[in-house]
Formats: C-alpha cells, structure tokens, sequence
C-alpha cells in the first residue's frame, strides 16, 4: 500500500476495513465488535471485545454475599447482545450501516481523516441497561476506545466495569508505568510509582483461584507476544502492542484467564492450560475488603453502584 | 503406678509424673559448648523411630511398650513429625466446630452437670487414633551414671511413657515441654523408650484451635542430664527504674544436686563490659535482689539491645561444671493513668500479626529455618509484633525475638469455640473450662507451664490467657496466676468482652451478636488489662475510643487477610493518630495453612486446603488467611503492610 496520511476504509458486506501504513482493523457488523486488530502483521484479538461486568469472587466477597447479591452480572458479563452499531467516516455519519447492495456503490479506494464505530449492548440484567463501546481509529492507527455504562435503578452493585480484550495466544510479559503490586482501590497506599516489566502472565496463589492481578491508576501498559496462531507465521520475534490513558489513567489486570474460568475453579490446578491473555481495561473497580471474610462489607466508598453512569477511554495501539 | 486409659475421659487427670515447669535456659559443661552450641548434658532422640498406628483405642496394640514385644511388623516414622503428614491417619482442617461434629455425640465432661462424667468418651473414642512410638538407644557417654530426663517439646495430644517396660508418665498440653525423669530405669545401651499417642483426649475440647487438626510427636525429643549441681530454674527480672536510665537487676536461681561450691553471676553488655560479678554459695536457691545498674541501654523493636547473663556453678575446687548463659533486655511496659500502653515510658503501638507455626511440608512440623525466614519477612515488612497464636510455640521463636525485638503476646494453649459459639450465636450452655470447677487445675496449669518455660523472655509483653474460650472463674483464676507471679508484664484475653454489655461504650453494637442469650456473669473488671476485640469495624472500635476507656484498646485479630483482601486497612491505622488509647493489632494471620501435595492428575505439587482430603466436617479455604502463601511468599497486600505498619514503626 502506498504512503497515505489517511485510513484506507474497506467497505466490506459484513464488516469494516480501516487500514493504514502498519495496521489492518476489521470491526465486524455481526460479531458486535473490533473482529481484528493487525498490526505489522500480527493479530491481536482472538475474539472482540466486549463490555465486562463481574470478577472472580473473592474470600471476602464470598462471605459477605455480594456474589449472590450481584449474581446477575454474570450472565451480563458471559453473554452479550449488541443493539446497535453506529458508523461515522470523516465527517459522514452513517444514518444506516453500509452493507449490500449499498457496498456495491463503493469503489475500493475509499479514504478517510477518522473513523468512528460504536456498538451498543443491551445489558442481560433486569433490568436492562446498556453499554456502549466506541473505537475512533486515528490516521496514525491509534484507537481512542469510548467506553459508557448507562446507569439505571434497580440493579445490583457492580463488581467491576471495564473492556475485556482476549488475545490469541498468551503473552511473554507485560511492562506498566503506574503503581507496584497489585492494587485496588481501598488497598493502593503502600505502592511506589515506577515502571514495571512482569514476566509471564502471573496469577496470585491464593487457594481459591479469584479476582486478582489489577493495576490502579496506570499510565500505560505494553503486551509482549512471540507467537500467533497464523500457521503461516514462522517468525518468533517479539512484538508489542501498546495501551495507554486518554485523559486519565487506566486500571488493568493481565492474565491468561477470564473471570469465569478463574471463578470455576476451586483450585489453581484446575484452571486451563493459559494459552490466551485476557486484558481487562476497567473504568471501575469495587474494593477488596478485608475487615472480615464473612460478613463485613467493602468499605462504602469502594462500592460501583449501577444506578450512575460510568465512562472511560484509553487508547490502543498508542504510539 | 499403671498407665490408665481412662485419663483421657478425666479433665483432672492432665499430668501424671510430669516434672514440673521451668524455666528454657540451656546450659553446658563449659563455654566451648556453649560457642558449640552443644551441651554434653543433652541427646537428641530426633530421628527415626518404630511406629505402628491404630484407628481406635480397641485396635492399639496393647503392651507394645514390652520389652519382649515382637516389632518385625512396626513402621518407622521421623520424629519430629504429624502422623498425619505420613498418610496414617486423614488430615483435616476445622475451624470452629469440634472435629467430631456430627460423627460421635459428646460433651465435656461435667459441663452440664457436676456427675456427668462422660465415663469412656475419648477411651473407646471411635475416631481417637493412636500412634505408638519405640526407639531404642544407647546413652551417650557423657549421659552414663547420671540422673537422665526426657524433654518432648510438644506432643498433640495426650501422650503416655515407658522406658524398658516401665511406665514412666502422662502428659497433655500439645504445646508445651514435658519432662520425665527417666533416672530409676535408665540403662547404658539397650534402653526402649515407648510412647502412646492419642489424638484426643478431654484436652481436645480445650485444643479446638483454627488449625489442621493433627497428632503426634510433633517437636523434638531429648534426654538431658544434669551436673551434680545444676540451674534448674531461674527468673531474670530487669526492673527499669522510673527515670528509664536505671534499672534494678533481679536474679532468683533454684538449684538442685549437690550443695557445695559456688555460683558465679555475671552481667555483660553487649560490648562485654561487666556490670555484675558476684560469687554465691550454692544452697538450693540462690537470690540476686534490686543489684542497681545505671544508664542501661533499654530493648525495643527498634534497638533490640541485649545483656548477656553467665551464670557458672563451680565445685569446691573451682572447677567449672556449668555454665548458663541468658541474654536479656530491660525494658517496662504498663498503662498509665490515662489508660495509655506505654513500653519504656513512650506509647507502644502494635504492628502485628498472628502466627500459626506452619511448614506446607512439615505441617507444625516446622524447622530453624521456617523461623528465620518469617523473622526476616517482619522485618522487611515493619512487623513488629507477634501474637503466637492461639498455643506456646518452639522455645527457639522466643529467643529470635528476643534478638530481633518482636513484641511476643506470649499465648496459651487454650482454645473451647465448639463449646460457647454454635452457628455464630454465643451459645456458652457447655462451655469449658468456664467455672466448671474440674476444669480449674488444668487451665491454670497450662498458664504455669506457659509463664515457667518463658518468663525470661524480654520479648514477651502480654500474657494471654488463650483465645475464644468464653470466660468464667477459671479465666479470672488464669488471670490471677500470671498476676500472682509477674508484675513485668500484661495480660490479654479477648473472649471476656462476651460477658459484658457494650451499650454505653459501643451503642451502635447490637449486644445480640456478642452476649449470650439470657444474659452472664459479667468478668470484665477481673479478666485482661487490656480491651481486646477481634474484627471490630473501624467505625466501633472508633465509638468505644470516643467514650472515655477505661481499657487501653487493641484488636488481637483483625483485616483477616483470606485470600484477595487487606483492602482498607488505613481506616484502622488513622485511629493510631486520633486515640492515644488504641495500640494497634495483630493482622489475622501470617501464613496460608495450606499443604503442598503431588496432583495426581497434573503430576505438580500443588496446595490443598480443608476438605480436599474427603475430611468432612471442613471449612475448606477458611485455612487460607495468611499474608503469606503457604510457601513462604508474600500476598500481593504485603506491600500494603509494609506501607501502613510502617508509619508507626
């Protein structure tokens, strides 16, 4: 492909290219999502990402309940059912998406100074709410990622809100400029600031595998891979993929599993052989706890409640 | 006298034979063995022994301990080690609840009614497995034409002796020294110790700790000798004078032997500069009193500074026959009249922990170098205390902390939870010991052989009575004995705040969740210098500090760190700022009780916690509350301790 300083925009029938220098985004129309995030030839996604809603459960949340009280953000978190999708290219907002016949108008050299999707979820909770995850692709092929929880009455506290990216194999390491250790937000004062490499994709050892490994207040986050799935990639080199704040830090957590998988288990042993990396951007995080582990509450300030919107961005492939 | 099986049925009967406590002082023939490290005075018996299980009373092998007793077909099992760790009997973790919960129908025995006797509950005790230990040994040299003991340095949980065929003695109390004279049967070579051991006993409902329940000889066995005069017990008492430059030296020596010659006592500071060299003649006790020192160098946390006491007994020759050395530090706790814990004069705060000796291995099995690594993990992470929860730990712990200035709240064995809390309801209708008069001697002993064994140790600032054991006149008489005997240190006992209504000093508590129905004897005045409560939320530890206490406050446990957890810990630490009256916790707990297993399935060693045995009652994961791993890493919150406990170093 030729220099361009714009995005080359493939109109496809179920999905929409945007391409640049070094990077090839597909956000499908069917999948309800980002479908691929190529960068110098490497895949970055295993499945789109979606909204995430719930934590492996804690001890602590355990003994007090709030697993039971919240339950229902489980299902919103494994199940997702996008509403709507909403495309703007340049300064063309789409009324209606474009797909066949009126792809055939296009002539396949489309170019753009932006482009805007967003996809709208429908909460599986009662009630419903929504959730809506919005990619702004810069020429320069870094993504600003929109991310809104519609507040609403009547459901039960959150236990986390955030994007959850799943990549196709699993990661070398990461490197994060924030805050040492793992933290959340009723347990981040005895951290230094700095930057951090972490081998591997560690899970805390606590017996009973649960929420664990998130970084607070962090600056940026880069994933290394040396592997793909592509049978046709030979090359071992490692390559990067950079996630860095917009307008304020992120929280994150890295690990090879899902909260689902990690709360299946009641023993490290029995989580899957890691072969995946599981990003968990979140915009929310409920505290710890830890007066007691069967009963106490997270301290009040650290709850999420449901009834108030949530919004956060940050940006991926940052350069 | 016979062994009698029915001791374990009787709360009476709880040392048979035993010699009585003393003081954990080592001693040597000369100073050689002291820079040694070994005494020509002891014998290890550490090591392999013959074994053979049983999984009832009815099953043992009865006479095993027979000289004449065909052992081809007895194991061999390490001693130090659980029984359980060597896949004999099922391992099983069990918090609150009596490990025989809905198994075998019990209670303790008198609880209900002074003629219960409960005659045969732990003799013909479906589930009281017994352990039956041989080892043949030869004296040492040095041991030969001597008076010989034995010292077992803890043995779960009711354990009787013999040596060639005689019987010897009985011993309860898990967690504390039993010693036997051995002198009437003791041969050169060829000698048969035999030990009987049971899990249960009545000392089990007074055993019913958070913990793997385990049995067996559990810390290490010696046979000790003695010189023909000897320390055998001794009470160093350093009183720091009020002006906290001075001190008064206080030495009290009971010895035993031969009363000739003389006893040379000297005090050296760090530097080996003398402060004190006085030669006595041995009569049978020998008393130092009020020796004044100026500008001693006073021990804390931070400057764990330490004396060394030598006291040498010589015969009337001069010649040397044992030297006992003894570091000790000055130091003076006490509570002031504005109800303020003060160590040396300044406000003591407690960053503690409570601490299980655990080993994923070994189980309480656990080694010099298990203790050395959490001395260091303190230390890097501002810990400056430890609770030794909830039973007397190795005698070697005590010394570390003196060496390294951890604040001891120095524990008994006593913990009877299935007998006054039942599904979370204070429910004490069979408590023991409560004020069951039977109940009385045995308790106040396992204070004794607690006080006897360590009261030497600087780092040792509280006394606790035990821990969720509900209260009664046999607390207060455990109380007393420590106030009858020491004036050098606190007393702690958490469960007394059961027994007493809160509702002026925490009006938001609702007294339904911590006083028994029907209401109880109120212990409050007679039981603990210190307000101590476990779990209380900031908020109401916060209200009782607000209405004018009248006990200086503390948490013996709190932020129970199980799992993912130690979130909002500063809500505790900012009182320390508000309340000069609030001294701190102990972090429930150190290290994840947790057992390190092969997986059959994946082939890698692995963590199993309560359940994953098939044991059943279990609270399963409830053993994992450490803010270690039970590998001896740190949890991620660590660092969060670290930070917190460190603003009041």
């Amino acid at each position: 492909m030729a220099y361009t300083n714009k995005l080359h925009v493939i109109y496809g029938d179920g999905a929409l290219g945007v391409a640049g220098d070094d990077f090839h985004y597909i956000f499908s129309y069917e999948r309800g999502g980002l479908e691929s995030m190529k960068i110098k030839g490497k895949e970055w996604l295993y499945r789109v990402p979606t909204p995430t809603f719930w934590r492996a459960t804690t001890d602590n949340d355990r003994g007090n309940g709030f697993n039971i009280r919240s339950a229902q953000w489980v299902g919103a978190d494994l199940f997702q059912k996008c509403v709507n999708i909403d495309l703007t290219v340049g300064d063309h907002h789409f009324d209606e998406l474009p797909v066949a016949p009126r792809t055939n108008d296009f002539m396949g050299d489309e170019e753009a100074d932006g482009v805007v999707i967003s996809y709208t979820f429908e909460t599986l909770t009662s009630p419903a709410t929504h959730a809506t995850v919005s990619y702004e692709v810069q020429v320069d092929g870094q993504i600003k990622v929109g991310v809104h929880y519609t507040g609403k009455d009547g459901l039960p506290e959150l236990p986390v809100f955030g994007l959850r990216l799943i990549m196709p194999t699993e990661a070398t390491g990461f490197t994060y400029e924030g805050l040492s250790g793992e933290t959340y937000p009723d347990r981040m004062a005895g951290v230094t600031h700095g930057t951090f490499a972490i081998k591997g994709l560690p899970v805390a050892k606590y017996l009973v595998p649960q929420e664990n490994g998130m970084h607070m207040a962090t600056d940026w986050v880069e994933i290394t891979r040396d592997t793909t799935q592509n049978n046709a990639d030979h090359d071992r080199t490692p390559f990067k993929l950079k996630v860095a704040k917009d307008d304020q830090p992120i929280n994150f957590s890295c690990l090879p599993y899902t909260a689902e998988e990690l709360e299946n288990a009641t023993h490290l042993e029995e989580l899957p052989l890691a072969r995946r990396t599981v990003l968990v951007i979140a915009g929310a995080v409920r505290g710890v706890g830890g007066i007691d582990s069967w009963g106490a509450d997270v301290e009040q300030k650290y709850h999420i409640a449901a009834d108030k919107d949530i919004e956060f961005s940050f940006i991926m492939n940052a350069k | 006298m016979d062994a009698d099986i029915k001791w374990l049925d009787d709360p009476e009967t709880f040392r048979v034979n035993q010699l009585p406590a003393h003081s954990d002082h080592h001693y040597y023939g000369n100073y050689a063995e002291w820079a040694a490290g070994a005494s020509r005075f002891t014998q290890s018996l550490d090591g392999q022994w013959q074994f053979k299980f049983a999984q009832t009373p009815q099953e043992r092998l009865h006479g095993f301990y027979a000289l004449d007793q065909d052992t081809t077909d007895f194991d061999s099992i390490t001693v130090p080690s659980e029984i359980e760790m060597n896949d004999y009997a099922q391992n099983n973790y069990i918090n609150t609840l009596i490990p025989w919960e809905g198994k075998i129908y019990r209670r303790p025995a008198y609880a209900l009614s002074a003629d219960d006797t409960q005659a045969g509950s732990f003799s013909t005790g479906s589930d009281n497995t017994v352990g039956m230990y041989r080892k043949t040994f030869d004296l040492d040299p040095a041991l030969r034409g001597k008076a010989v003991r034995v010292r077992f340095e803890g043995v779960e949980r009711a354990m009787y002796l013999w040596l060639n065929g005689h019987f010897i003695g009985y011993a309860e109390d898990s967690f504390t020294p039993s010693e036997f004279d051995l002198t009437p049967y003791i041969q050169d070579e060829g000698n048969v110790m035999a030990v009987e051991v049971f899990k249960h006993s009545t000392a089990s409902w007074i055993e019913d700790q958070d913990m793997f329940r385990f049995s067996g000889i559990f810390r290490s066995v010696s046979l000790l000798t003695q010189p023909v005069t000897h320390v055998e017990d001794m009470t160093i008492r350093p009183v720091v004078a009020d002006n906290f430059k001075d001190a008064r030296f206080n030495l009290s020596l009971k010895l035993a032997g031969e009363r000739a010659g003389s006893v040379h006592i000297m005090v050296k500071d760090a530097d080996g500069n003398g402060l004190l060299d006085q030669s006595l003649p041995v009569t049978t006790a020998v008393d130092l009193e009020d020796v004044d020192f100026h500008d001693v160098h006073l021990w804390d946390n931070h400057d764990p500074y330490l004396y060394q006491l030598l006291v040498e007994i010589r015969d009337e020759s001069g010649k040397l026959l044992e030297v006992v050395p003894y570091r000790f530090g000055f130091r003076r706790i006490e509570i002031n009249d504005d109800h303020v814990v003060l160590l040396n004069g300044k406000r003591l705060i407690i960053n503690g922990v409570n601490r299980h000796e655990w080993d994923d291995h070994r189980g309480r099995a656990i080694t010099m170098a298990d203790m050395t690594k959490d001395i260091a993990t303190f230390k890097e992470n501002n810990i400056n205390a430890v609770r030794t929860c909830h039973y007397p730990d190795q005698i070697s712990w005590y010394y570390l902390c003196d060496q390294n200035g951890i604040y001891m709240m120095a524990e008994n064995n006593l913990e009877s939870h299935a007998t006054w809390q039942k599904m979370g309801a204070i429910e004490p209708s069979y408590n023991v010991p409560g004020s069951v008069p039977q109940w009385k001697d045995v308790v106040v002993d396992r204070a004794r052989s607690n006080y006897e064994t360590f009261k030497n140790h600087t780092a040792i600032l509280f006394w606790s009575l035990g821990n969720e054991s509900f209260a009664g006149d046999n607390l207060v008489a455990m109380n007393q004995f420590y106030k009858e005997h020491d004036d050098s240190r606190l007393t702690h006992y958490e469960g007394v705040c059961h027994t007493h209504d809160y509702s002026k000093q925490i009006p938001s508590l609702d007294p339904k969740g911590y006083l028994p129905a029907g209401g109880t004897k109120d212990y409050r005045d007679q039981i603990s210098d210190v307000e101590s409560w476990m779990y209380l939320p900031p908020k109401q530890v916060e209200e009782y500090l607000k209405n004018n206490p009248d006990k200086p406050f503390m948490e013996c446990e709190y932020m129970h760190d199980m799992g993912n957890s130690d979130g909002g810990m500063g809500s505790y630490i900012e009182l320390l700022d508000k309340y000069p009256q609030y001294f701190g916790g102990f972090i429930w707990d150190f290290i994840d009780q947790a057992i390190a297993v092969k997986d059959p399935i994946s082939g890698k060693e692995v963590m199993r916690y309560g359940g994953d045995f098939d044991d059943r009652h279990s609270d399963y994961e409830f053993s994992g509350d450490g803010l270690m791993f039970a590998d001896r890493t740190p949890k991620p919150a660590m660092q969060e301790v670290r930070y917190y406990y460190g603003l009041h170093k």
